[in-house]
């Protein structure tokens, strides 16, 4: 028997198996995959049945027609952005950092705040579904004050962020309790990254959390009447740009540090891997501002500023381009590549879980370029709030973010059932829709923003389209339809890996024990680094927060309810 | 810190790259005078009749001038139409009653977030006869879709004859 469960004795090191999980490991690890395997199947299944309600051909066809389940547009969009965006990656990130941690450090994270932190978040989705699903919180998954949604909404939200919290603290003693007993050497590079992102997540969680339990909550319970609709978006932001990289680092701990080996290689720099995720933590906070843009309450000299930062914090990921594109070129030559180029299609592509992350890297590609156009604060002005948006970011967090997770999935939920995949073939097939779906999705998308058409629109019956956005808005539901073809798969798939898959499992996840001994001790001073993030985030918020916090004729805005044009009052 | 020679040649040239990149963009609005949304003032979204707001519409400044004052508000933009002469420059000084909308003339690089309790503005000059959509982009509620307002740019030369 494992000797592992008790928490008392959960600082002391074990030994876990290569293939195979112990049985710890693979409950709480597994209640989180599944959670947010759940939530990405609500939130999944309403996206092509979007880009349908927003075609007007699909439209003018079935003019009756209306989202399955969650019938009312806006209800289904809450659906997929909370879901998708919330809550499947916040489960998903927290497994896999328990799975990367405790595995890399050979030693349990505290199972008492594991089990705490999973109910409370697991709590809180219980909470929201109830809210959305009831028709209560229809306020998209930004939830801009002065609209309100149903307690239970900003309840829910506030049980994921403190789970979430609780999850960061078990990692962080582990590693601290890792640290006592090496001293002097480098955190593996995959822990280092969490590391990373669990500080990062700490810190701008506490922005959202702040407008949640100072504004909305408390307005929501009845005891708060008047807002300010700036401040409420400033605080958002403040959250909004750093979640972005929450989901992204562990994508590129994947790329890092597992897909090197998956390839058949190794990883081509460990320590600037390091200074890509330091540089991570340090420049995603000072950037939010780049999702106000076209907000009147904040000044140009402001805008100005985060500008600066947001094409900074584009380096670390131009430095993991090379990194992990100079490591999948070393693993394609090993295996006989020659000429400069052939590198590139010498890959291992019969395997869906290199596959499902090469696909990653393609979409990101795209959504790395039309990121630095929606950056570039003049150029944001034609595109802000457009279908543009939604285009950029399906390559980056519905691209390289998802289809990394679905990568990982592949080999962590056969490690979790103790079976084989149900399909290669059938994951392989997933993988390609997924990538050719987001591509003819995105483009059109993309282009239809720059026509003119805008997000969050219940679009396909509107009479201010033009020729070229309903030319682009169908094009962009074909992309939908593959991808339902494709969520499809991925969905029959995993049901099948639980069930019915009958092969045995006999894959060793890549994890490394020890850091390269040649990247500096220094780049572990994490107080050193903290200081400095605090430093850049005093700089590039103070100015905004003094700009539109105005306590005297600020806080005027009455709240409403999304449904009805009359202010709420007291 | 090993940094490999054709690594340390990508950095330099991805910085360089960026560098311009935001070298440009600080240009175009500090020097070349790209105007962005920035404050102009507050104002009380509950009690908008005892501001310049209280009769939204056009005015003419004379000059080719004109300044348009627009209330947003639950699904309508106030007034819905506007018409102006070909070559007008229009000051938009635009704000919301209720929640926050989105601010977007097609084909016309405006393009503002509407918040209560915040005045947004934009100058825009309409030089090519034709209308043109005022969208709501930022969801509002169930009637966000119906939200938006129309711009008659005319051709002095035909208006007129045809109404
Ligand atoms: C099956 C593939 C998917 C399709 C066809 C799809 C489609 C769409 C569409 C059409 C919109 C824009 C709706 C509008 O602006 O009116 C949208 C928004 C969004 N999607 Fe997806 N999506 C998919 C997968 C995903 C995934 C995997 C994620 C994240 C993990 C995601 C996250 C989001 C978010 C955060 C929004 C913004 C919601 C908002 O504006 O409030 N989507 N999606
Ligand atoms: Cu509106």
């Amino acid at each position: 028997m494992q000797a592992v469960q008790s928490p008392q004795r959960s600082s002391a090191p074990v030994v876990f198996p290569r293939v195979g999980m112990l049985t710890s490991e693979r409950w709480l690890i597994g209640v989180h995959v599944m959670s947010a395997l759940f939530a990405l199947s609500i939130g999944i299944l309403m996206g092509p049945f979007q880009t349908f309600r927003r075609a007007p051909a699909f439209v003018q066809a079935f003019p009756d027609w209306q989202i399955p389940v969650f019938s009312y547009y806006y209800q289904a969009l809450t659906m997929h952005g909370v879901m998708n965006a919330l809550f499947f990656t916040t489960f998903f990130i927290v497994g896999f950092s328990y799975f990367v941690t405790q595995r890399s450090l050979q030693r349990p994270i505290n199972q008492t705040m594991g089990w705490i932190a999973f109910v409370l978040m697991f709590i809180g989705l219980g909470l929201i579904l109830y809210a959305i699903w009831t028709n209560q919180a229809n306020v998209l998954y930004t939830f801009y004050s002065p609209m309100l949604a149903h307690p239970t909404f900003y309840l829910g939200l506030v049980l994921l962020a403190v789970g979430s919290w609780v999850a960061g603290a078990a990692i962080f003693m582990a590693y601290i309790a890792w640290k006592k007993e090496h001293p002097g050497e480098r955190v593996p590079l995959a822990v280092f990254a969490i590391l990373v992102n669990q500080i990062m997540w700490q810190i701008c969680t506490l922005g959202v959390a702040i407008e949640i339990l100072v504004l909305l909550l408390p307005a929501s319970l009845g005891f708060l009447f008047v807002t300010d609709v700036q401040v409420g978006r400033a605080l958002f932001w403040f959250f909004g740009h750093p979640l972005v990289y929450f989901w992204l680092i562990p994508a590129y701990v994947s790329w890092y540090t597992m897909l090197p080996t998956q390839a058949g290689g190794k990883l081509f720099s460990d320590s600037l891997g390091r200074v890509a995720f330091l540089m991570l933590l340090i420049f995603s906070l000072p950037v939010g501002v780049h999702h106000l843009y076209a907000d009147p309450g904040v000044s140009a000299v402001s805008k100005g500023i985060h500008t600066v930062l947001t094409f900074v914090v584009a380096i670390p990921s131009f430095m993991t381009a090379f990194n992990v594109g100079a490591s999948l070129e070393y693993a394609a030559r090993k295996r006989g590549a020659r000429g400069p180029l052939s590198w590139l299609f010498h890959q291992k592509w019969g395997d869906p879980v290199v596959v499902a992350q090469l696909g990653g890297m393609i979409l990101f590609i795209m959504g790395g370029f039309s990121g630095l156009i929606n950056a570039s604060l003049t150029l944001n002005i034609a595109l802000h709030n457009t279908a543009w948006i939604p285009g950029h970011f399906h390559m980056t967090l519905g691209g390289a973010v998802t289809l990394t997770y679905i990568g990982i999935t592949y080999w962590l939920l056969p490690m979790l059932r103790g079976r084989a995949l149900y399909s290669d073939k059938m994951a392989l097939a997933q993988v390609w829709t997924w990538v050719v779906g987001m591509l003819i999705f995105g483009h059109g998308m993309g282009t239809a923003g720059i026509a003119g058409a805008p997000r969050r629109t219940d679009l396909g019956a509107v009479p201010y389209l033009n020729d070229t956005m309903i030319f682009w808005l169908n094009s962009s539901a074909i992309g939908g339809f593959v991808l339902l073809i494709s969520s499809i798969l991925l969905y029959v798939n995993i049901v099948g890996t639980l069930a019915f898959s009958t092969k045995p499992y006999d894959y060793e996840p890549p994890i490394a024990h020890r850091g390269d001994p040649n990247s500096p001790l220094w780049l572990e001073r994490w107080g050193l680094w903290i200081g400095i993030t605090l430093f850049l985030i005093l700089i590039a918020w103070a100015p905004v927060f003094v700009e539109s916090l105005n306590f005297v004729d600020g806080f005027n805005a009455p709240f409403f309810d999304p449904a009805r044009p009359s202010p709420i009052t007291p | 810190m090993h940094i490999d020679e054709l690594e340390r040649y990508w950095l330099i040239a991805v910085s360089v790259t960026l560098g311009v990149f935001t070298a440009a963009l600080l240009a175009s609005v500090f020097i070349f005078g790209v105007r962005l949304p920035s404050p102009v003032g507050r104002i009380d979204p509950t009690n908008l009749e005892n501001t310049e707001f209280a009769e939204p519409g056009l005015r003419d400044m004379g000059d080719g001038q004109y300044t348009a004052h627009i209330v947003a508000q639950m699904w309508n933009f106030m007034p819905r139409e506007i018409r102006v002469p070909v070559g007008s420059e229009v000051l938009f000084n635009v704000t919301s009653r209720d929640i926050t909308h989105g601010f977007f003339i097609e084909a016309h690089n405006a393009n503002l977030m509407l918040l209560p309790g915040q005045i947004a503005q934009v100058r825009v000059t309409f030089d090519r006869p034709g209308e043109f959509h005022i969208i709501c982009h930022e969801y509002c509620g169930p009637g966000h879709q119906n939200m938006f307002g129309v711009i008659i740019v005319e051709d002095p030369a035909t208006a007129g004859i045809t109404e």
